[in-house]
């Protein structure tokens, strides 16, 4: 009889942990779960151990819920567990991280965006009134 | 990716499909790094995404010090969690859990002894019942085979007792021509039935 408990278990060479996300729900309908799960594997596949999860969709109060084990985050990276980008800026964003450096440019890039078609839409109004007077 | 289809799987794909453009199942990354660019592409330069040195500035230096609290951030972690491990195997907790195991261990190790004294008491006194049962026994079984042989015995004696009186009317040389005489004097007549029970049947079907 073949031990099938020594299949399952995939031994790994030179690979790490990582707390990424694992995409779940249904079509048009995305949900994440922030797992710890071994760097080779498939991402929705086999996991360690789920560490919170994320709905990426805004609920009825406009706001995107995610959830956080702390404790256990703190176990997995204490043993050398890597974060993903959206993991990191999720952690960064909740106050356990340091703000991710991406959040604040794009932040910074929304923002002089606006500026800038602010700017230009009153700087045609202005073009336009003159042109009118 | 997946492998190359057949060549000619239906019939109709030789007029949708030439033989020149590539026939590939999967639908994600459709051609490989093998497979020939399409006309409209063949002038294409693919050039990187502008970047902006003052931002880029920018950026290293807080990605520089962001790398810097994460760092900092996993060492302490691992402190932290190294800490708690060593007091649960060999703090001042464990100590006292080791001494609570072996209270309840010498607790319990007490009440077995007292169960196990009831048991051998009940035990005992099964035995002595048991042995008691027994010689009973063997006192009614003695009594039973000595009842035995004495009917035995008496059943003999009466058997011994018919035969002696039996032998007096045995025929013995003294007695062979008297009980000759007596025999031919008296003649007895068999010639009658006799049913299952022993009695003599006096009326016949052929009478």
């Amino acid at each position: 009889m073949v031990h099938l408990s020594s299949l399952l278990l995939k031994q790994y060479h030179g690979g790490y942990v990582v707390i990424r996300l694992s995409l779940g729900g249904c079509t048009n309908r995305p949900f994440y779960r922030i797992v710890a799960a071994h760097n080779k594997r498939a991402r929705d596949s086999k996991y360690i151990e789920q560490l919170g999860s994320f709905d990426p969709l805004p609920n009825i109060h406009n706001e995107k819920l995610v959830s956080l084990n702390y404790e256990r985050i703190k176990y997995w990276i204490a043993c050398g567990a890597h974060p993903t980008k959206p993991v990191a800026k999720l952690l960064g964003l909740s106050g356990f991280y340091p703000l991710h450096p991406m959040t604040v440019t794009e932040a910074e890039r929304r923002r002089n965006k606006e500026a800038l078609a602010v700017g230009g839409g009153a700087e045609e109004q202005e073009q336009e009134t003159e042109q009118v007077v | 990716m997946f492998q190359v289809a057949t060549r000619f799987p239906n019939p109709l794909c030789r007029f949708l499909t030439p033989r020149a453009s590539v026939l590939v199942e999967a639908v994600r990354g459709r051609k490989s790094r093998t497979d020939p660019k399409a006309k409209s592409k063949a002038g294409r330069v693919k050039v990187p995404p502008p970047v902006d040195p003052v931002e880029m500035v920018v950026l290293k230096e807080r990605f520089t010090q962001y790398d810097l609290i994460t760092r900092a951030l996993r060492f302490e972690f691992k402190e932290e969690m190294l800490r708690q491990r060593y007091e649960q195997e060999v703090g001042s907790l464990a100590e006292e859990r080791a001494k609570q195991e072996a209270e309840e261990h010498c607790a319990l190790m007490a009440w077995n002894d007292a169960e196990n004294l009831q048991l051998w008491k009940l035990r005992e006194l099964r035995v002595l019942k048991g042995l008691e049962e027994e010689e009973l026994k063997k006192t009614e079984l003695a009594i039973q085979r000595e009842m035995k042989m004495e009917s035995f015995v008496k059943e003999k004696e009466q058997e011994i007792l018919q035969l002696q009186e039996e032998a007096k009317t045995f025929i013995t040389l003294e007695n062979l021509d008297q009980r000759i005489e007596e025999a031919l004097d008296n003649l007895k007549n068999y010639n009658f039935a006799i049913d299952k029970e022993g009695r003599v049947v006096k009326r016949t079907v052929l009478q």
